[in-house]
This record gives structure tokens, sequence and C-alpha cells, in this order.
């Protein structure tokens, strides 16, 4: 399988969009790249590979899928989609955890690119005044 | 095999149950010697996935809740899994096996039961009473918030006045503002959570700093857990702990149980003899164990009776941007509402709403349909930030038919293969819809411009409870209010397994708690 054709499905699969801040696609966010790594030696490369080769063959090939509009692109995975449900399961799976892990992608989604520790997050303490009216009401327990 | 040294007391399971136990008993039987069996080992909190980039599909692979999701993921994890066969059940079972237990990745959202969860035959004509009330485990529950520091508001109208002092509360952040308002716009209660979170630096525990993501571990030991909660006092105490050893029979032998047959890490045999044996493995775990050995008859109550708490989401999308996945996630408000049985709702008991935290980007985008191509963006981009979900927890009904049952295979850990059966019953399913209509309406309210509903989360399954209950009829339960098995006195059980009734609210502070008094009434028969 061409890079050509590895990147046209993860760009099928995760095209990116024109927000402001726009998110990537999966070839710029690394999602192709990755694909070829989990192809080789990952876990899930039998259901990879029969995915990529189903979308090849409904396609009319590697080039064919290339060169075809993003509508099509979008049909024919759709159709492989139905045809092989699991496999193809497991092969956006493995994109999106690759997608949504990448830099660009959370902090266009307004996120921060680093992990939770150590920094943690900032919060305001809790505004006791919030409860006063619930304060007032009488016992609810029995 | 190899026989080790006879003990007092052998314990199966280091989990919060078992821990509680080790801590109390040590400490009030000090001449006791204590040896506690524990098939996986201690976490290592520089491992923890929060400070790691990885983070977020750790939670969906090798440090999921899900203890099959992290066996197909192969993890390295020392949560010494075994395969659970959930295909006849939509709740999935959660859980940790090694030092710790489940709290190594709870929430530690931490509400006691209400009074009335112990009298549910009394009230409300429904199930069973407990064998003790409320109130003769309070000394108890006010125990384990000694132990796990609690952090919350007194003062809240759904429960008795608590004795314990609490540390000051977490922040609610939007959501739990928002959600606030919402129920005060409804004229509903609702309250800070009582969380087994430190928010001040405590023993050696740093205070939380709202990282968020709890179910893959707390690095920073901000949220209690057993292991650090409990384990260095029992160590003090003089308790043996064994890690990787796994208890594949209790050796029951005239109505006596006469110890533990294990196996090491290395695979050798060994045999724990011991005066008392305890059980404590969750609601799955000690019904397998007992099972696998024998005690009790053949179609009884052990392993039936299974509850989880149901749980269905209704999540609001606002406008207004709100948290995401910032503070901890299980820990914001709850409203006791809807909690109290009332006739005339078309069901029996009732529920509590959770409003928690979201979830991590990657972690929303894999729940949404399809999850690829243009409209997975958008959907993404409406929620991420801008949701609030109201998690609608269904006090779930002991029935027989629901239950842990041994498969005919051998699983790789050399005790039979386990499966659970459950199905949600009509009266769980109307609680969740009643739940799903009022929290629709609160969160349309406060502004939400749609709702999703998701009527029954599937990977909900951490309550595990009811599977050797307590009560007084051996026909229908399995042990008596000591833990005791009928027919087995020196056979004692100390975790959820024990809960004739669930109540409808996180049940962790309350396994702690009759954990430490299963202790003391042993300690008080030892000592005396």
């Amino acid at each position: 399988m061409t890079p050509e054709f590895l990147s046209a499905v993860a760009d099928t699969l995760f095209p990116g969009d024109d927000a402001a801040p726009p998110l990537p696609s999966a070839t710029t966010a690394g999602v192709a790249a990755r694909l070829r790594d989990h192809l080789a030696t990952g876990r899930d490369r039998a259901a990879c590979g029969e995915v990529l080769e189903a979308i090849a063959r409904a396609a009319g090939g590697d080039d064919a899928f290339v060169r075809s509009d993003a509508d099509v692109r979008v049909d024919t995975l759709k159709r492989v989609e139905a045809e092989l449900a699991g496999p193809f399961r497991t092969l956006v799976s493995l994109a999106l955890r690759d997608y949504y892990e990448a830099e660009a992608v959370l902090l266009a989604m307004g996120w921060r690119a680093a992990p939770p520790q150590p920094e943690g997050h900032d919060m305001p303490p809790f505004d006791d005044t919030l409860l006063e009216q619930v304060k007032r009401r009488g016992r609810m327990w029995r | 095999m190899a026989r080790q040294d006879p003990v007092d007391v052998v314990v199966v399971g280091a989990g919060l149950g078992g821990s509680a136990f080790c801590a109390r008993l040590s400490e009030r039987a000090p001449e006791l010697r204590i040896v506690c069996l524990e098939r996986g080992d201690w976490v290592d909190r520089s491992a923890m996935p929060a400070y790691r980039g990885d983070w977020q599909r750790a939670g969906l692979g090798a440090w999921s809740t899900s203890p099959n999701v992290r066996l197909a993921a192969e993890s390295t994890v020392t949560s010494a899994d075994y395969p659970i066969d959930d295909s006849a059940s939509p709740i999935k079972p959660l859980m940790w096996n090694g030092v710790g237990g489940s709290t190594i990745n709870w929430a530690a959202h931490a509400p006691r039961l209400h009074p009335s969860d112990f009298r549910t035959r009394t009230l409300d004509g429904v199930a069973d009473d407990w064998p003790f009330t409320y109130f003769d485990l309070e000394r108890h529950y006010d125990l384990n918030d000694a132990a796990m520091g609690i952090a919350g508001v007194p003062g809240d109208p759904a429960y008795p006045p608590k004795r314990s002092p609490r540390l000051p509360p977490l922040p609610i952040g939007r959501m739990g503002e928002m959600a606030a308002r919402g129920f005060n716009a409804m004229g509903w209660h609702w309250w800070p959570s009582d969380a087994a979170i430190s928010t001040v630096d405590r023993e050696g525990r740093r205070a939380c700093n709202n990282g968020g993501p709890c179910l893959i571990g707390c690095p920073i030991g901000a949220k209690a857990s057993a292991d650090i909660v409990y384990w260095p006092a029992a160590r003090r105490n003089g308790v043996e702990l064994r890690t990787r050893c796994v208890a594949q029979q209790v050796i029951v032998q005239g109505g006596r149980a006469i110890g533990v047959a294990y196996r090491d890490g290395s695979g050798a045999a060994h045999e724990q003899p011991a005066a008392l044996t305890v059980i404590a493995c969750n609601g799955i775990g000690t019904a397998r164990l007992l099972l696998a050995s024998n005690v009790g008859a053949v179609d009884g109550p052990l392993g039936r009776y299974l509850m989880f708490h149901p749980i269905a989401y209704a999540r609001g999308m606002f406008r207004e941007e709100l948290d995401g996945p910032r503070g901890p996630i299980g820990s914001c408000i709850y409203s006791h509402e809807f909690y109290e049985h009332r006739p005339g709702r078309g069901f029996a008991r009732g529920l509590q709403f959770q409003i928690t935290r979201e979830n991590s980007l990657l972690n929303q985008a894999a729940r949404l349909e399809p999850g690829w191509g243009r409209g997975a963006h958008a959907d993404l981009r409406e929620e991420f930030r801008h949701s609030l979900p109201v998690m609608v927890m269904a006090e779930d009904l002991p029935e027989a038919s629901n239950r842990v049952t041994l498969t005919d295979d051998l699983a790789p850990d050399g005790l039979p293969g386990v499966r659970v059966e459950y199905t949600l019953s009509e009266n769980s399913r109307r609680i969740l819809d009643f739940g799903l209509d009022r929290a629709e309406e609160m969160l349309r309210t406060v502004g939400a411009h749609r709702v999703a509903r998701l009527p029954l989360a599937a990977l909900t399954g951490w309550h595990l409870l009811g599977t050797a209950r307590m009560g007084t009829d051996p026909a229908t339960s399995v042990t008596d209010a000591r833990g005791r098995c009928h027919g087995v006195p020196n056979l004692v059980v100390a975790d959820g397994s024990l809960f004739p009734t669930a109540g409808a609210v996180n049940p962790g502070v309350t396994i702690a708690a009759l954990a430490l008094k299963i202790a003391d009434d042993l300690a008080g028969e030892v000592t005396g």
C-alpha cells in the first residue's frame, strides 16, 4: 500500500475542519505515518490490513481511491464499514487514538498538550452561597 | 504442596474490604498473626499514565477500569486480572485486582448509604432489611472517614448529621455551578460530593490539584486508596501481605475452614492453615472462590442476588464554555431529590443524580457514533468543553436470577472460569427512565440546547454487590450479620458481596465501614 493511499484513507477518516483554530487533517497530525506502523508491527495489523485491502478493492485499486473525490472516498469507506464492521471499528479506534492525542488536535479543540500531571488545573474554590436554598430545606432522610 | 506455618487469620484479597479489615483487626487484636494473600501486586505510582502524553489512550486500554479490556490490551499493570464472561450481562464488571483493589481506579465519590437503605422491607415493603441499622454502622463510617480523609460540606439535609469532620470541599467548577443552578431552579436537592480525596496536604498525601482522570490512578496520592490509607497501618501492626498469591480454594473440613490453598508468583502450590479465613475479593471474586471451594449448597444463595447500580446518562450541550475533563472526574455534586421511595412514581426505591466531570477528548471522541468523518469533528466540537453529564444511578433490587456462576473452563489463574448472568429488571428500567426525564428537564431549564441520552451505560459495573449477602435465613443468605458463613462459622466475608440491598449510591465507604465493623466484631470475640 502506498503512502498516498494510507494518507487518503486517514484523511477520509479524520479530514480536519475549517473552524478557528482549525483541526488538522489526519496526515498533518501524523496519523498516516502511525498507520504504517500499525500495519507493520501492530497487534491489530491483520484487521487493519484486511480493511485497507477491502477499501482498495472497493475503489478499484490504491490509486483509484487516491484519485477519487472526497464524497466517493466516504462512500467507499461506508461500504467497507458495512461489510467489515469489526475490523473497520478496529482501524477507526487506532486512528482515533493517534489523532486525538496529537498536540495540534488537542490545541485546536481548546485543550492543552500537557498531560494532567504534574500541572493539574486551577479551579476556583466552591462558592457556598449556591447552597443557601438547599440549606433551608428540612430533613429529607428517613 | 508446601504447608506454611499456621496463623490465626488468613485474609484473601487486599482490596478495600480486606485492607480495612486487616488494619482494624491488627490494631484491635495485635496478638493475632494475620496473613493477607493478594493475587496482584502493589501499584507503582510513578508508572501511572497521568504524567504521560498517552494518558488518554491508557484509559481505553492498559489502564481501563475493565479487566477484560486490560487483558485484551495485554496490559502489564500490576492488576492480576482474570477473564470474566460478561456476555450475558448488559453491564460489564469493572475492578482492579491488586493491592488497594478497585480503589486504585475508583472515582472516590464517597457517599454513605441512607438510613432507609438498611430498612427497605420495613419501610417500603421491598427486598430485605440489613441485619443492622445505619446507626449501628455509623461509628465505622466515621473511622473510615478519618482514615481516608473526606472532603465535603457538612449539613446535607439528605443525611443525619455526620460526626466526622470534613476537609474543605473540592471545587465544583463551571459544570457543577451550572447543575447547581439547574437543581435550584427546579427546587431540588443537591449537595457537593463527599469525596475521598484530600484537599489539603495530609499524612504524606498531596492535596488534589484537579488533574482529572482519577480512573487511571492518582499518582500524587490525593485520592484515597486502600494501599496508601490502610496498608501502612496494617503493616506497622505486623500484618504480613503476600502479593502475587492466587487463592485456589478455601479448605473446609467438617464444617470448619482450615485454611487456604494458593499458588505463589512462581506457580508453586502452598497451603496456609489458619484458625479463621476471611474472603474479600469483591462481589465476583468472592463468589467465584467460594463456589470453587464448594462452600454452600448447590443452587443456594451463594453467587445470586448480584446487584450493580444501573447507570444512564443525560448529557446536556450548552453554548457556554464548561470545564471538560477538569477536576476529579466522579466527585462534583449530587442530588438525592428522588432518592427516597415515594409511592406513585411507578417504581420501588429511587435514584441518585451524580454530576460528573467530563472524559478526556479521546474518550469523548471514542464514544460518538460513527466516530469518523466531518460529522464526527462537528459532533465533538459541539460537545467538548460544552457538555454537562448527569449520571442517573438506580437502586438495583436483589434478584436471585442475577448471579455469578462458574464455567466449565479452567482459567489461566487455576480457578474455574467465571460468568456473570444479569438482566436489568423492569423496576430498574423504570427508575432510569424516570431519572432521565427529570435530568433532561433540569438541563433544559438551565439552558441546554440539546440533551443526549444514554439509556444504559455498559462500562459502569463498578459496584459488585450482594453475591454473599448477609441475613438470618440460610435459604436466602450466605452469612450472618457478622459476615460468618452459615454452616462454616470461621469462614468470614468482608466485602461488598455482603450487601443485602445496594441503595443508590456508590458503595465504597460502606464496604470499608462494613469491613471495619466485622473486624471489630471479631476483635471483640478474641479479646473478650
